[in-house]
């Protein structure tokens, strides 16, 4: 009998091995591209086959590099290859015009009903569609004032539970509205990526 | 050594094999089959309860996802 270990090595080292010379025999920019996908996701492979908390600690970072990464490449690649143009508005689908706005309330309702890190994310998603379906004109300056006073507020509570532990409710309150503005507002930040007037 | 285990490696393999020899080889056939792998790597970890790894990669996926396809927009808008 094989080890387990043993075993899923023997398949990642194999899968790696085909990622890697899909890569080396690709020219087109962007199948190399995609094939940076491929190769994060078989070499996240070898990672989680270590199979203890310490695997799940490094592929959240290792995730978060990736697609930072990604976003970064295709950057690099539209301005190499010089599309400027944005696209033009090809698809219309009525339900992208009337669904946003209840959609977009209803996720960020909730979303502050959750409050902290969770309702941030889900109130994100609820800005995100709201971007996306129907672009956006606002000014990304303010926004991210607004999340670095959030930052702020969030770094009081911190200090409010050391120095004042007897006021803990407000700050976990300030500290859950705080990180919930933050999230959203990164978040937020996705949905321009369609390109706009000020993105 | 349990199913699923076996399952993701095996669906791991092919999915690598499936994209380095994607057939017609366009950019979506390729982005279409970047999802076998995916779903490989998400046994894999699916068989050693790494669930918040888990839930990460899927919300990494379907950014991916969005930022190649909105490159691909750009391009064909040139």
């Amino acid at each position: 009998m094989i080890p387990e270990y043993s075993l899923g090595l023997f398949a990642a080292f194999a899968t790696a091995a085909v990622a890697f010379y899909a890569l080396v025999r690709e020219t087109d920019d962007l199948h190399r591209l995609l094939l940076t996908d491929l190769v994060e996701i078989v070499t996240l492979a070898f990672i989680a086959l270590v199979g203890t908390d310490l695997a799940e600690a490094l592929i959240l970072p290792g995730l978060v590099v990736g697609i930072s990464e990604l976003i970064a490449l295709s950057e690099i690649y539209r301005v190499k290859e010089g599309h400027i143009h944005p696209p033009r508005k090809g698809l219309r689908i009525e339900v992208m015009d009337s669904a946003p706005l209840i959609m977009a309330a209803i996720l960020v309702g909730y979303g502050i009903v959750l409050s902290g890190f969770p309702g941030g994310a889900i109130a994100g998603v609820g800005v995100i569609f709201y971007f996306i379906c129907r672009g956006q004109h606002e000014r990304f300056e303010l926004i991210e004032t607004a999340s670095g006073y959030s930052w702020v507020l969030w770094i009081v509570a911190f200090f409010t539970f050391m120095l004042f532990p007897q006021y803990w409710f407000c700050a976990v309150m300030l500290a859950g509205g705080a990180i919930l503005v933050k999230v959203m507002a990164k978040m937020s930040l996705i949905g321009a990526m369609r390109g706009g007037p000020n993105a | 050594m349990n199913g699923v285990f076996i399952l993701g490696l095996a669906i791991l393999i092919i999915g690598a094999v499936s994209v380095t020899f994607a057939r017609p080889k366009t950019y979506l056939a390729r982005l279409i089959n970047l999802e076998i792998p995916g779903w490989g790597l998400l046994l894999i970890m699916l068989a050693y309860d790494e669930g918040l790894a888990l839930l990460t990669f899927v919300a990494v996926t379907a950014i991916a996802t969005f930022v190649i396809v909105r490159v691909m927009e750009w391009r064909d808008a040139a």
